[in-house]
């Protein structure tokens, strides 16, 4: 079952990659974070899950599509037709590495069981506080920046030598 | 359980070299960000099987949720920047983005 | 408490934006001039003597309770939080003037004090992820800092800086999740434990692989340096001058090295292939920045060749090339950013980059002229500037360890170095004006201050060296030589 959720996930993400619509391939993206939120369930990473299917299935979804469809209209972009070709390959060989990498590593590493006690709010609040600062550091930065992209007016700009 | 985290790091490096190669090969600016994301997913994946080999859920999932806010943040900056750029160039070509040179 | 370094920059920027609204420039500018100040002043007042006998680490407390934030600081962390204040104190003050121009000043300063949150938050942090995560809050925000012209060289370049900032980022956090799925810790101390028990080499060769490219792109070593040409010319002149002064170094020197040299511990080809990457960003950095035009595309060019020094002196890992290579860090954080503010002042008073165009500019900018040759010199390792002891220093280093080939080429580096140097001087402000450039002004007040400000601290450093040396590099340069054994002494965390 583990196995078919996550050649589900890979397969999606080739498709979000290699579709030519830009609209399929966020929803293919989508759907991929779909697979890996139930990926993570089955780890019992329910917190995890739940943010993935949130956010990044939703939320960054949602950002995509209003993106493309405000840049929508324009030139289309052409796309070198020889991706259907060289991909495989270059996946062929890909799987091939992995699998020799992966079998020369099995039994490699020594189990360490750490124990760990305590609900995940009070891990995230008790033993990682830091990363609380952190991420209202970046999500200040990023609105910032966004304000800042965005800004109109007031602008007697020099750049651009056209 | 640590073949179980060598299996999910196999699928980690396919994901994202999947990525890598849409970095790599790809031409439209909001394509390269998909790449971005896949490598991203790859990432989260990376690190919850790590917790999980490791019996450390809760720290995991702590940084997977960490790592998925700072994606946002960068994924709203990227696409802020492509439609600035698109409001120049009327393209999402990055073909088009050769005024820097040399 | 340390911790203010971090939150009071935070918090400011959060402010910015309702100061922005209450008035336009001038709230912004002077809380923005204070808190930089204040964190200069109090980085040598009182965060020095707590480390009088080597690291601390700091507990936070939240209303009296203590919480799980341990900030460690010693001397390396201290003399990287003294570099930051520093250029980022000249930035502010020379953006007095110079961000007129772009409008939405508010926004501005509250991008670069979350920048400088970021930095500052990297450089206290005990903890790998933590390092990975204010390294993105300070890339965010150079991000559109880079882009804040809204031209479209700027968007291009900005483009350009997220991919590759993007990848370097993946590359660094996939090692981190590796890393702690080996030993399940995170902390500098649990991980270096957890490896010296594990004895896997394969899997740590290919974390540090991969915390080569990433930190190597962030650092912009040859061969990842493709996007730094195109990002630090095109940003804000006092936004090149950080990223090339102090952002590269903060992201990429410190990060590396701390885990490289604290973590991991330095190996012999961890050494031959700092040294080799580093010795190929001299020359290729300086052979680039020979053929171009356009005054601040060559200072980038001219920083990738730098920072080529500061990793050769740091990859030879012996005590005295350590020592040589923080002091250029420190040097370049200073001349490169001055020469960044110097470019910035020149295009401002001409409209342009191109050094053809220039000339002559001398007799109009008296003050920017010789500022800037004082960091010309300075940089091209002109004795008794500040360049050419660090220079000394590591070309001493490389010669007590045995690399005499390696000397020989970094000598041959500076040449060059002083080569384009005077190209730049003679084609920007020396021989005959210009008849375009009969009404250019000198800078305004603020601008020539903070140019001024750093062109005095490279004269004075180059004179009293060794006592710079004695009491700011020593310590930082002793918690690096002693390797992973500093941190398994805080094995606590």
């Amino acid at each position: 079952m583990h196995l078919f959720l996550m050649i589900g996930l890979v397969a999606f993400s080739i498709m979000a990659v290699l579709s030519r619509d830009l609209l399929r391939s966020a929803i293919n993206l989508a759907v991929a974070s779909i697979f890996l939120a139930i990926i993570f369930f089955r780890m019992n990473a329910v917190y995890a899950g739940v943010f993935e299917v949130s956010v990044v299935a939703g939320l960054i979804t949602v950002l995509f599509i209003t993106a493309i469809a405000l840049t929508r209209g324009d030139q289309e972009v052409v796309e070198n037709k020889r991706h259907l070709l060289i991909f495989p390959l270059f996946f062929l060989i890909l799987v091939i590495i992995d699998i020799l990498v992966m079998k020369n590593l099995l039994g490699k590493i020594p189990a360490m069981v750490s124990s760990e006690t305590g609900t995940f709010g009070e891990v995230l609040w008790k033993q990682r506080t830091f990363d609380l600062i952190g991420q209202i550091g970046v999500i200040f930065a990023g609105v910032l920046a966004v304000l800042a992209l965005f800004r109109q007016g007031e602008k007697n700009h020099h750049g651009g030598k056209e | 359980m640590n073949n179980m985290w060598i299996l999910n790091m196999g699928f980690v490096a396919l994901l994202i070299c999947t990525g890598l190669y849409c970095l790599l090969t790809m031409k439209n600016m909001v394509k390269l960000l998909i790449g971005v994301e896949i490598i991203a997913k790859g990432i989260t994946l990376a690190l919850i099987a790590s917790g999980y080999a490791r019996d450390n859920m809760l720290v995991a999932q702590s940084l997977a949720i960490t790592v998925i806010v700072v994606d946002v943040a960068v994924i709203a900056t990227a696409l802020a920047i492509i439609i600035s750029i698109n409001r120049h160039t009327k393209s999402l070509d990055v073909r088009k983005l050769t005024k820097l040179k040399g | 408490m340390i911790f203010l370094f971090i939150i009071v920059p935070l918090v400011l920027a959060a402010l910015m934006p309702l100061l922005g609204k209450i008035s336009k420039r001038f709230l912004p500018d002077l809380l923005a001039n204070a808190t930089m100040l204040f964190l200069l002043v109090f980085s040598v007042i009182s965060a020095k003597p707590l480390i009088a006998n080597g690291g601390v680490i700091q507990q936070a407390f939240w209303f009296g309770a203590p919480i799980n934030i341990r900030l460690l600081l010693d001397g390396f962390s201290l003399f990287m939080l003294f570099t930051i204040s520093l250029v980022s104190f000249a930035v502010t003050l020379y953006s007095i003037d110079y961000m007129e121009q772009y409008g939405a000043k508010a926004n501005y300063y509250a991008l670069l004090l979350l920048m400088i949150a970021g930095m500052n938050g990297l450089v206290l942090t005990s903890d790998l992820f933590n390092i990975y995560l204010f390294l993105e809050v300070a890339a965010v925000a150079s991000y559109a800092l880079v882009a804040f012209g809204q031209g479209h060289d700027e968007l291009e370049a900005s483009f350009k800086y997220l991919m590759l900032s993007a990848v370097a980022s993946a590359f660094i956090l996939l090692s981190i999740a590796i890393i702690f799925g080996l030993t399940g810790g995170l902390g500098f101390g649990a991980v270096a434990s957890g490896l010296k028990t594990l004895n896997i080499k394969y899997v740590v060769g290919f974390c540090s692989g991969l915390f080569l490219m990433g930190f190597g792109l962030k650092t912009a070593l040859v061969p990842f340096h493709t996007w730094l040409p195109d990002a630090h010319p095109s940003a804000p002149a006092p936004i090149s001058a950080m990223l090339s002064g102090v952002l590269i170094k903060v992201s990429g020197v410190y990060a590396m090295m701390r885990i490289f040299l604290n973590v991991f511990g330095l190996t012999p080809a961890l050494t031959t292939v700092l040294t080799v990457l580093g010795m190929a960003s001299i020359f290729v950095g300086a052979l680039a920045a020979l053929g171009q035009k356009d005054i601040k595309r060559m200072l980038a060019y001219s920083s990738i060749s730098q920072v080529g020094y500061v990793i050769l002196g740091l990859g030879i890992g012996t005590p005295l090339g350590i020592i040589g290579g923080l002091f250029h860090l420190f040097n370049h954080a200073l001349f490169k950013s001055l020469l960044f503010l110097n470019a910035g002042a020149v295009e401002q008073s001409t409209g342009t980059r191109s050094l053809d165009q220039m000339g002559g500019l001398a007799k109009r900018m008296p003050l920017t002229a010789a500022t800037s040759a004082i960091g010309s010199l300075s940089i091209a390792g002109v004795p008794p500037l500040n360049g050419f002891w660090s220079k000394l220093l590591i070309i001493i280093a490389l010669v007590q360890a045995k690399m005499h080939v390696l000397a020989f080429l970094a000598v041959l580096g500076s040449v060059i170095t002083l080569w384009y140097y005077l190209v730049l001087q003679h084609n920007a402000f020396f021989g005959k004006l210009n008849d375009t450039w009969k009404s250019v002004k000198e800078a305004p007040f603020w601008m020539s201050a903070a140019t001024v400000m750093l062109a005095l601290l490279c004269i004075i450093i180059g004179l009293v060296f060794p006592m710079i040396i004695h009491s700011w590099l020593q310590p930082a340069a002793d918690v690096l030589s002693s390797g992973v054994a500093v941190t398994l002494n805080f094995i606590g965390f």
